[in-house]
């Protein structure tokens, strides 16, 4: 019997155990033997189951493309009525220090490139960040990063700065021709901490030391995350018409990005929320205003 | 982002900016009254911690700051947090031209607020001392002073308001369901787990 019933698939064999014939003398404790059956059935049906999946295409790992459901029954705004709500919402705090931020949903495939880029406001939101550039002194590069706006350039002169625990940058740039020089000096366990060790791999060692200063400066970095661009657009003093100019740029600037890409691959703007450090998000219906606004001169400043 | 339908049911919570305590419009250029002349901005200090009486203080700024900054968005309102529980608890309102009827009533000339930014030329200054008082009894002291207009909120806005408390009252059955569930499904588990153990025994001995 044994040597037959090994012969078939154990689904087979699980399926003969069951309607053995009464006749035959149970040789096992009853508990055993139904279970192992019930072990025996298991295996059947999870080698049946490989087995389909080796026949046919591998599972469903779901939609490609991330869900976009109808916006025409959710509520929009104008842009300067979201602000008077915002407004409210972070009353009472600073208002440089307070940002407007958008979100940008795109209509993409949950694979392929993402958008990455940067890009300058018409009305910059962060105060200008203040940016040391370490470059041999008497250098081109040291003229170009003093004409691109840095505030201390030089070699000794950063390194005895730094050593007096004069850090009064708030980024950190260098010339691969003072990498040595930078190296032997061991500012790494000041640096190191703050976050403003130069390094190739983040891009603050390089050649076009006034290119990047430049950028550095008035720049900001952004990226889609699972189909999502969140910036920061604004801080809570602009007035409407600044932060108006500022999306406009920010979405002229993102939909260029989408045509730049490749050919085949379509992305779209879908979806745009305004958002605020501590407040909720209104996604915008791209007015400026409506005709139960307030007017736009009061929402500016605290 | 995160799922549309929860989004727009966060977004419910911006009914909380248009009712309750602090919806009033404040006296503006227009509206001035000889008794309630403009006002043209608010500055409140108050300390950190709640200790010596500066609670109430900060749930004004939580609670009705926002409101009235929503009906009169062209007011500055500032606010500033100290970390000294003995300085001064105040809100400081600024008048046009001279201040209320009722600011020699209610106002505490002696109150010395030195983070409230001076009055203009044009301005008067009168400060409440709010140190000790709840955030109702600050706001009715306000409304005195200002002759501020309550906004009474209309009838869409307070089905909306019942809709809501009848959802959350909903939210707190459907939790104690979820959770009654949950835990039977897992009492489950670890019944046939703890059986599974014994069938084990049984077998090695």
């Amino acid at each position: 019997m044994s040597s037959f019933s090994s012969l078939l698939p154990t689904a087979a064999r699980g399926l003969i155990s069951s309607c053995r014939s009464p006749l035959r003398p149970a040789s096992m404790a009853p508990i055993v033997s139904s279970f192992q059956q019930a072990r025996a059935a298991s295996k059947g049906g999870r080698k049946k189951m490989m087995d389909k999946s080796k026949g046919s295409k591998p599972a469903k790992k779901g939609p490609k493309e991330f869900i976009q459901r109808d916006l025409k029954n959710i509520d929009r705004w104008a842009l300067c009525d979201a602000m008077r709500y915002i407004r409210a919402i972070e009353v009472g705090r600073e208002p440089t220090n307070v940002k407007y931020e958008i979100h940008v949903r795109l209509r993409t495939k949950r694979d392929g490139p993402v958008i990455r880029n940067m890009l300058r406001f018409p009305n910059p939101v962060s105060t200008e960040s203040r940016i040391c550039v370490i470059c041999p002194p008497g250098s081109k590069a040291e003229q170009d990063a003093i004409a691109a706006g840095a505030v201390l350039v030089g070699e000794q002169v950063v390194f005895d700065a730094v050593k007096a625990g004069k850090i009064e940058f708030d980024r950190c740039i260098a010339h691969p021709d003072s990498m040595e020089a930078f190296n032997k000096a061991g500012l790494g366990r000041i640096l190191g901490p703050r976050g403003l060790m130069p390094s190739a791999k983040m891009g603050t060692v390089v050649e076009d030391v006034a290119g990047r200063v430049d950028m550095l400066r008035g720049g900001t970095t952004y990226r889609e995350r699972d189909a999502v661009i969140r910036l920061p657009i604004g801080q809570l003093g602009f007035s409407p018409e600044q932060l108006r100019d500022n999306l406009r740029h920010t979405l002229e600037q993102i939909k260029k990005d989408c045509a730049n890409l490749n050919d085949r691959i379509y992305k779209d703007i879908y979806e745009v929320v305004l958002s605020s450090t501590n407040g909720p998000g209104f996604s915008l219906n791209g007015d400026f205003k409506t005709e139960l606004s307030v007017d736009p001169a009061a929402l500016q400043g605290n | 982002m995160v799922n549309l339908f929860k989004r727009m049911r966060k977004l419910k919570t911006i009914l909380n900016v248009r009712v309750g305590e602090g919806a009033a419009i404040l006296p503006a250029a227009a509206s001035a009254t000889k008794e309630f002349p403009a006002i043209t901005r608010l500055h409140l200090t108050y300390a950190r911690k709640m200790y010596n009486g500066h609670q109430g203080a900060r749930h004004f700024w939580r609670n009705c700051l926002p409101r009235l900054k929503y009906y009169n968005p062209a007011i500055p309102m500032t606010v500033r947090q100290t970390d000294d529980q003995e300085g001064p608890a105040a809100l400081t309102v600024y008048f046009a031209q001279q201040a209320s009827k009722t600011a020699g009533l209610l106002a505490t000339a002696e109150l010395k607020d030195t983070h409230a930014p001076a009055p203009a030329d044009n301005e008067t200054a009168a400060a409440l001392d709010v140190r000790g008082l709840g955030y109702s009894e600050i706001w009715t002291k306000v409304k005195k002073l200002t002759g501020a207009e309550e906004v009474p909120a209309t009838a869409e806005e307070l089905a909306e308001l019942k809709e809501l408390e009848r959802l959350r009252a909903k939210a707190v059955e459907d939790r104690a369901r979820i959770a009654a569930l949950r835990q039977a499904k897992k009492d489950q588990e670890r019944m046939l787990q703890e059986a599974r153990g014994e069938l084990e025994k049984m077998r090695q001995s």
